[in-house]
């Protein structure tokens, strides 16, 4: 019972996620955002050690309800890394920043801090930041889509698969003042390219949906595909939409460019944990590959529906977030800059 | 007789009445092909039996002049369209000049001007009746027709109405590039149409060329705009259906091939072969002709409907010139019923060797290949596939079958189900989940609808992903074909010759309870969808082609090609 009133706020979050309440993953960030401002500014903390402890029963909880959704853990491991940062500005014990390799090798063990000290300055000083980081969440999307017109020129035919927030306004600000046409892969059976090609055909675009199959038919005459992602693994790859992996080894074969649109929060410190996808990923409902209505037949056949894909990183051309492309060889600094190094196993 | 054909000629105007202002729907204008087919199989068989009384109207109700007329104009329309612009600036002005005399036209009008022409026949042919001596009357009421035509429009006039279609199909294929902008165009078609209307009001004559310029070109990919068929092909069918020289046979093939009931090149085929089969066996040879001549023109025309229903498969161009370069081998000094019996003799016995043996031949071959615990993966609905797979299960193998499907067609249900009635143990997905399986699949087994001289494999579209995505996994791919779907045609991309199906397909979801939000698509200019037929798998993701004769490199198939005698 103790531990229901304890982690309430998280368990809304799963069950929020779970019954779909939450599905796009702005929203998801923006709410784990708030549940952790909450936590600082109304929960039962001392020093940074317990205020860490707390986020990370919270990260360990989440982990084990949701274990294929990074972006609230992603959002908590960041914010550690700002209490992290706060404490150390506050004590200004150790230096600024990252320590260099010299001092790293020649620092005494017992020197690592355990951020138990007090510090009456930490929780004012942390709300200041998780502002700052708010801030920097909302305008994540409009960051990505301004960068549109470095990346899409006149006449372009634009492959896209399923529907992605940060995609749609990407491309609806390349069409202020560009004109292009966009393929929409109508992704089945989840089909939220239809969604996506008709709120992209609503802002005047030339949009042509195409059934999943007919990708490889219409890749040679493709000049860029523009995508959004689940996930950034730790090695530049992926976790997307089912369907993806076709869909890059086709731009691949005709070496066609492929951009990730990827806000921070999606890059997470995991890696593939077997090439036998299970681990990685989870099956949807089997009646919307082949319906009830087919009878008998289904006690005989297994149907298989898979959420997600993994794209390898050497598929991926490029990754766009709010602050500018990056190869998929650079995703380790970004991540080593995002989150501390003791918080990347949890 | 008179009567059969009148009431089918009366349904057809009423059609032809209602479809000019809102095209029909496929659905629809089968429907009325079904219903004819009672009424044309009366006719023709009525008609063979009034060849063989030795009279002389022609078995469609058409006289040979004024066949040859249709087919005068449609030549004449093609030389239109063919003829450089020399004279825009003129022509420009010119249809302005007649926009603002008539610039009251209204569309209703045009309907009535458009179906007057073919009611005008249609009272023709019912008032005539169909004996040998009021041919004479017929034709000279026809050619009086022509002369009026000719009467009214003066050179200047004829000259006019040319260059102003020159300019309207100017405009129309401008208009083609300019999709992507059609806010600024719009305005471009509806004068477009305003003068076609014009010219359609000034020509009388309304030649199913001018009315394809009339619909907007809105909703098309340009990259295929080759591909689309559209009007063409409902101003074409209704042309043909009015034609009695097509056996109902065919014009029921031609539904069915239009429906996409009759799927798959060894199905199309077989089918074919078998209308074919059934026309050889009604055909009556008109008097002072040579069976197999007259035969090879009546089938001309059959064939020509058969692909404005849907243009023909490899499998069927094949099959076809074989039975054309039989029926000019043939010995002329044997009597009809001797040609007759000769030539389904020989159709069962292509029908045996290229397809049943075949098929039996790279079952066995495929089968030394399937070896117990694997796990096959396949794409789609083939026959031959099935059969291979059936073949194995029942030789005792034990195996899993991994089927994956693609929508809109969604074939691979019906593999499913017959699969799982040969005891077969089968798992199904779709395409976009062809990587989650594939790690664990061992063979990849695919179908072909041709192969193609430089060695790519034309086939349903998603063949080429499923043997992508195999070759990113480093399996093998077999795909299996018979000898006589090879083609000399060389292709490199899914392009240039391919099929462009039915749209609103793609736009219906039917697994779930969802409803797609382009269910009104045709609302929104900037929205298309696209509904291929087929893809073009490149070589190098090919392991080998089996097919009746050895198990080969895709790149080998010009040494088939040489070896079959073909001509």
């Amino acid at each position: 019972m103790l531990e229901m009133e304890l982690f309430s706020d998280v368990i809304k979050l799963i069950s929020d996620i779970r019954h779909s309440k939450l599905h796009n993953s702005y929203d998801i960030a923006i709410h784990t955002e708030e549940l952790v401002e909450r936590l600082i500014s109304e929960g039962k903390w001392k020093s940074a050690q317990d205020l860490m402890s707390l986020i990370k029963l919270r990260i360990a909880r989440f982990i084990s309800a949701l274990p294929q959704e990074a972006t609230p853990v992603n959002i908590m491991r960041h914010i550690l890394k700002i209490i992290r940062d706060e404490y150390d500005t506050g004590f200004k014990s150790k230096g600024e920043g990252h320590q260099s390799l010299h001092h790293l090798v020649t620092a005494n063990i017992n020197d690592s801090e355990d951020y138990s000290k007090l510090l009456p300055t930490l929780k004012s000083s942390l709300l200041n930041n998780l502002a700052e980081y708010k801030v920097e969440l909302e305008s994540s999307m409009d960051n990505i889509a301004t960068q549109a017109l470095e990346h899409i020129h006149a006449n372009e035919i634009i492959l896209t698969v399923g529907k992605s927030n940060t995609v749609e306004k990407f491309l609806k600000y390349a069409a202020k003042s560009r004109k292009f046409q966009v393929i929409v892969v109508e992704a089945a059976p989840r089909f939220h390219g239809h969604l996506m090609a008709s709120n992209l055909a609503k802002s005047n675009i030339q949009t042509t949906i195409i059934p999943d199959s007919a990708v490889f038919a219409m890749m040679s005459r493709v000049n860029k595909v523009i995508i959004g992602t689940h996930t950034v693994l730790a090695n530049g790859g992926l976790r997307t939409e089912c369907g993806v992996h076709m869909v890059a080894l086709a731009a691949k074969r005709y070496s066609i460019p492929i951009m990730v649109l990827a806000h921070m929060y999606k890059l997470s410190p995991m890696h593939l944990c077997s090439s036998e996808q299970d681990a990685f990923n989870i099956c949807a409902s089997p009646a919307d590959v082949l319906p009830y209505s087919s009878g008998p037949l289904l006690n005989k056949v297994h149907v298989y529906n898979p959420a997600f894909d993994y794209v390898p990183p050497e598929l991926v051309t490029l990754f766009i977030s709010h602050q500018g492309g990056n190869a998929p060889s650079y995703v380790y600094r970004l991540l080593s800059e995002l989150y501390h190094p003791d918080d990347q196993e949890l | 007789m008179a009567d059969p054909s009148t009431t089918v000629d009366a349904s057809l105007v009423e059609d032809a009445a209602t479809a000019v202002p809102q095209p029909i729907s496929e659905l629809e204008s089968l429907r009325l092909l079904v219903q004819q087919q009672a009424a044309a199989l009366d006719t023709f068989v009525k008609n063979q039996q009034s060849v063989n009384r030795g009279k002389k109207v022609g078995a469609d109700g058409l006289t040979k002049k004024e066949r040859r007329a249709l087919k005068a104009g449609a030549e004449k329309n093609v030389e239109i369209s063919n003829a450089k612009t020399n004279t825009i600036d003129e022509s420009l002005n010119q249809p302005k000049n007649n926009v603002a005399v008539n610039s009251k036209s209204s569309k209703g009008k045009l309907q009535n001007d458009s179906s007057t022409p073919i009611k005008s026949q249609v009272k023709n042919h019912t008032e005539s009746p169909p004996k040998a001596d009021t041919q004479k009357s017929q034709k000279t009421l026809d050619a009086k027709i022509k002369e009026n035509e000719k009467e009214t429009l003066s050179k200047a006039e004829i000259k006019a109405q040319r260059r102003a279609v020159q300019e309207a199909q100017r405009q129309a294929k401008a208009n083609q590039k300019l999709v992507v902008t059609p806010n600024n165009n719009n305005q471009a078609t509806k004068e477009n149409i305003k003068q076609n209307e014009q010219n359609i009001k000034l020509g009388k004559k309304v030649s199913p060329k001018i009315d394809l310029i009339k619909s907007p070109i809105k909703h098309r990919v340009q990259l295929f705009n080759h591909l689309y068929v559209g009007d063409f092909q409902e101003q074409n069918l209704k042309r043909y259906t009015l034609n009695k020289d097509i056996h109902p046979a065919f014009l029921q093939l031609g539904a069915q091939y239009l429906s996409r009931s009759i799927l798959g090149s060894n199905a199309r085929c077989l089918a074919m072969l078998s209308a074919l089969k059934t026309l050889t066996n009604d055909f009556r040879t008109p008097p002072k002709q040579e069976f197999c001549r007259s035969l090879e023109s009546t089938l001309k025309a059959s064939i020509t409907h058969l692909n404005t229903c849907r243009p023909l498969a490899v499998s069927m161009t094949n099959a076809l010139r074989q039975f054309k370069l039989l029926l000019t081998q043939i010995d002329t000094n044997l009597s009809d019923n001797e040609k007759r019996s000769l030539l389904q003799e020989r159709i069962d016995k292509y029908i045996q060797e290229e397809i049943e043996k075949a098929g039996e031949a790279i079952s066995n071959e495929v089968n030394k290949k399937i070896s117990d615990n694997d796990i096959i993966l396949i794409y789609g609905y083939s026959s031959l596939i099935l059969r291979i797979l059936v073949d194995a299960q029942k030789a005792g193998k034990k195996f899993r079958v991994v089927i994956v499907d693609a929508r809109p067609l969604l074939e691979g249900r019906e593999m499913l189900r017959r699969l799982v009635c040969a005891n077969i143990e089968c798992s199904y997905l779709l395409i976009n989940a062809v990587s989650f399986v594939m790690s664990r699949v061992t063979k990849v087994l695919l179908g072909a609808h041709a192969l193609l001289a430089n060695g790519y494999v034309m086939s349903r579209t998603g063949t080429a992903q499923v043997a992508l995505v195999a070759n990113s996994f480093k399996k093998p791919v077999l795909v299996c074909c018979e000898t006589y779907k090879f083609c000399e045609r060389v292709q490199t991309d899914s392009f240039v010759y391919n099929e462009i199906a039915d749209p609103d397909k793609v736009v219906t979801v039917d697994a779930s309870e969802k409803s797609s939000y382009l269910l009104n698509w045709r609302d929104n200019n900037y929205l298309t969808p696209l509904n291929l037929m087929y893809d073009v798998t490149p070589s190098d993701f090919v392991t080998a082609v089996v097919t009746e004769i050895a198990v080969l490199p895709c790149t080998s198939v010009p040494v088939i090609l040489r070896i079959r005698p073909v001509e």
